[in-house]
């Protein structure tokens, strides 16, 4: 029976008497209130994607200076509409979408609370939507906030106001996740939570932190602008607001390695080579990858250098380690599950037989791949205290944050949307071409685009949030004019990024209204991993008597591209002042 | 790893041996190999890393280090940006057709030789940009975006109070055209005649954050903004101390 609000028929499934279906691809048992919060938040996923996705556009082609479309104040607000809308809103409603599908899904129980829930999205909506109604109305003597924020810039108190908003909507969707967790340890004490919930468990841990932070540093800052209270410390907003500001992009992370092991287990076969190492690289990350928020202050005064030292050197390898660690244990839990399912042969084989034209299975493996060489690798090195001399507020920290946040995380939420249209929504693709065609188009085109701004930002230092600095600088005989080639590329590539952007967009909306019904089970099948899921049941056939060594070569080629790249940053920075000489 | 069925009684001289001879093969299966995904992965892996060579390359030998060896790398991944993805896109595939279905001598002899002549023509490809490198390799481009930008214009600007009035002058004037002072949406002066000394009432000033804020803009004939200095009031000495300056 379909509620009167669902025109399209999308929160329309067929359901047992106690409200659960088994789903023909996962094997689990979903009660409806999963499916439906699911869809809810994912759909204003998608929506917020697309909006933020118009942004990509006006600042891209700002930044090209050739096309050079808008003013350099019109250029922020749009670069902070572009930030909020995809860096928070787009990421963190998915996020809510993954918590309730690692916790209640996984864990085949129903919802609780759907009333919180949808009290949750109703409040995160509202401060959504005010964020966005601040940022686009702002006027002198406000400025656009960009997505920091920093005191004492004078920003619209409507912008405080929707973020703490929108951050209490968060904290509120998330206690139906945690009332899941409480039950299921309640009625099982002793059984081990199953990976992916685990890893939405500390995801979610991380999350609450990060958003502990945000209150901290924007419930006073907000009284500040209203001029409640007479002075507000820059320096301790500044270190207050990244606790959010780079704890989000924390939670994307973790989301994203708990969508990479949930996604790849289910339509690739792969299988856990090591549930102990695995969750311990989550628990690493649960004590050390929020410290590694400390290197957006490496350049600024008011802490020590110890503090720096620690935050950014030796507390953040422990979740560099982890982070290596998911770098092979995913990979390698695919190769040895499709050797066991007998799609091995040779070093790479059970990489090249992959289901390739499965969106699903692409998205999560380029997401994988461009993560680590263009993103993991640039964010160790210059979240580092001396090399990050070299790469601070450069348009190469752009490059970095677009290799992690949009070709990892986005790619990895935009198969897990596939996903979802297949598996929740029941709906066919619109055009199963197209929707093999996307993630190959929007990666290789992203990756050009991140590559260049990593280029242009590193080879001739050219600086972030500018609208102009090619074309001119204003009043300065100083020329970056010789950047204007790679601007070019970049400006293309963006162009077809956005493109593969809005193919994704036309597809899963398109799917959604138009596409064809899955009527049962039969019609998932091509989803399914080769041999079915219960393969992995199997105690007589344990997966690590597989070989991995495809994996291992990957990995050291992964190492060799890592070692390499940290040399000559290292190299470069020696050369700056001639130690030594 | 898995045992394979060598000779557990090999000495180390044949282990390296046979391990090389084994490196060799995968190598040369992986070249070969010809199924649609191979092919991408071959083609964006040697783009890719084509790219990182030249740009790893450029970078260093920006910084004024001269070691001939980055003249080639730098020349390599260039070539390879574009030469991968024609190497492991269409010439594999092609020699590998044409080894079944050509039937005229030269066009065997082609096929039997077409890998080892395409990375001759792509080696000496490489060497010929390494001794006598091209423009666009070098990003060395006579701008069409290179603009006249004249000289430099930063002049300090030394504001100080009295009397409920601010008063600012700058240390230069060349270049300048004119110079407006805003505060929060409003005007609140423009001054189009050198020296630019500029007058104007703190009462007129926006207040932001209790505190009233100035934005002085230097701009040139077009009315285009050449500098912007903000400042605020509480931080402009009173005319009986020292003026402050500096942008």
């Amino acid at each position: 029976m379909a509620h009167k609000l669902d025109v399209l028929g999308l929160f329309d499934n067929e359901y047992r008497d106690d409200g659960f279906r088994t789903c023909s691809v996962t094997g689990l048992e979903v009660h409806r209130s999963v499916d439906n919060h699911v869809k809810l938040f994912g759909l204003t996923a998608v929506v917020a994607l697309l909006y933020g996705g118009i942004f990509a556009f006006t600042v891209a082609m700002t930044r090209w200076e050739v096309i050079g479309l808008l003013d350099a104040a019109d250029f922020y607000t749009h670069l902070s509409l572009h930030a909020w809308n995809l860096l928070i809103f787009w990421m963190v409603f998915m996020e809510i979408a993954i918590l309730y599908v690692g916790g209640p899904m996984v864990l085949g129980r129903r919802l609780p609370f759907t009333k919180v829930a949808k009290a949750g999205w109703l409040v995160m909506a509202a401060g959504a939507v005010l964020v966005n109604y601040a940022i686009w109305t702002t006027e002198a003597p406000n400025e656009a906030p960009l997505l920091t924020a920093y005191v004492p810039m004078p920003i619209s108190p409507l912008f405080y106001a929707g973020a703490i908003v929108f951050i209490l909507g968060t904290v509120v969707a998330a206690l139906p996740f945690f009332a899941t967790m409480w039950y299921e340890k309640r009625e099982h004490p002793d059984k081990t939570l199953p990976l992916v919930s685990f890893a939405a468990f500390v995801t979610s841990i991380i999350a609450v932190e990060a958003l502990v932070g945000g209150l901290v540093a924007f419930v006073p800052t907000l009284l500040w602008r209203l001029e409640m209270i007479q002075w507000w410390d820059a320096a301790w907003y500044r270190q207050m607001y990244w606790i959010i500001g780079h704890g989000t992009q924390q939670i994307n992370l973790v989301a994203m390695i708990a969508v990479w092991y949930f996604l790849t287990h289910v339509v690739a076969g792969a299988e856990v080579v090591s549930e102990k190492v695995s969750r311990t690289a989550f628990i690493l990350y649960l004590f050390f990858i929020n410290l590694g928020a400390a290197h957006h202050l490496l350049s600024d005064p008011a802490v020590s250098t110890g503090w720096r030292i620690w935050n950014t050197s030796y507390a953040f390898y422990g979740a560099t380690f982890a982070s290596l660690i998911h770098a092979f244990a995913i990979p390698a839990g695919i190769e040895a599950g499709r050797r066991k399912r007998g799609k091995g042969g040779g070093l790479f084989g059970w990489l090249t037989s992959a289901p390739w034209s499965n969106p699903v299975f692409s998205s999560t493996i380029f997401s994988i791949i461009l993560f680590g060489f263009l993103g993991g690798i640039t964010g160790v090195m210059m979240g580092q205290l001396q090399l990050n001399m070299t790469w601070h507020n450069t348009f190469a920290t752009v490059g970095h944050f677009h290799g992690t946040v949009v070709l990892g995380t986005t790619v990895a939420f935009m198969g897990l949307v596939f996903f979802v249209i297949r598996t929740m929504f029941m709906r066919q693709y619109i055009s199963e071409r197209l929707a093999s065609i996307q993630p190959f188009f929007y990666s290789a085109a992203m990756g050009v685009a991140v590559l260049m701004m990593m280029y242009v930002g590193i080879l001739y230092g050219i600086p972030r949030r500018t609208a102009e600095v090619v074309e001119n600088i204003p009043g300065t005989e100083f020329s970056l004019s010789a950047a204007s080639p790679l601007f070019a590329i970049f400006g293309i590539f963006a162009l077809l990024a956005i493109a593969g952007g809005v193919l994704f967009v036309l597809v899963a909306v398109g799917s959604l209204v138009f596409g064809d019904r899955v009527e049962n089970g039969a019609d998932n099948a091509d989803l399914v991993a080769d041999g079915g899921l219960g393969m992995a049941q199997d105690p007589d056939d344990p997966v690590h008597a597989y070989e991995m060594r495809g994996t291992f070569v990957l990995c050291l080629v992964f190492l060799a591209a890592f070692v390499i790249t940290y040399l000559l940053n290292w190299y470069l920075l020696t050369q700056l002042w001639s130690i030594g000489a | 790893m898995t045992p394979h069925s060598d000779d557990a009684t090999a000495s180390p001289l044949e282990s390296v041996t046979r391990a090389i001879a084994r490196a060799w093969r995968d190598l040369l299966s992986v070249y070969y190999a010809n199924t649609p995904i191979w092919r991408l992965f071959k083609s964006v892996g040697l783009l890719f890393f084509g790219f990182f060579c030249w740009t790893a390359s450029s970078l260093v030998l920006s910084y004024g280090i001269e070691w001939t060896i980055l003249e080639y790398t730098r020349a390599y991944g260039f070539v390879l940006i574009l030469w991968g993805p024609l190497t492991h896109a269409v010439i594999v595939p092609l020699v590998i057709r044409l080894r079944r279905t050509a039937d005229r001598p030269l066009v065997r002899a082609i096929a039997r030789n077409g890998s080892k002549i395409n990375l001759s023509i792509f080696l000496a490809i490489v060497l010929i940009l390494g001794t006598a490198p091209v423009s666009p390799m070098l990003l060395d481009f006579q701008s069409p975006l290179q603009s006249d930008s004249g000289s430099d214009v930063n002049p300090d600007l030394s504001c100080t109070r009295a009397d409920g009035e601010i008063s600012c002058t700058l240390s230069e004037t060349e270049g300048i055209d004119s110079v407006v002072v805003t505060s929060g949406e409003s005007q609140i002066a423009r001054v189009e005649d050198p020296p630019y000394d500029v007058t104007f009432r703190e009462d007129d000033l926006e207040s932001v954050v209790g505190q009233k804020e100035f934005v002085v803009e230097l701009r040139d004939e077009d009315d285009e903004t050449l500098r912007r200095y903000r400042r605020s009031v509480s931080s402009v000495p009173n005319a009986s101390l020292e003026p402050s300056s500096g942008a």
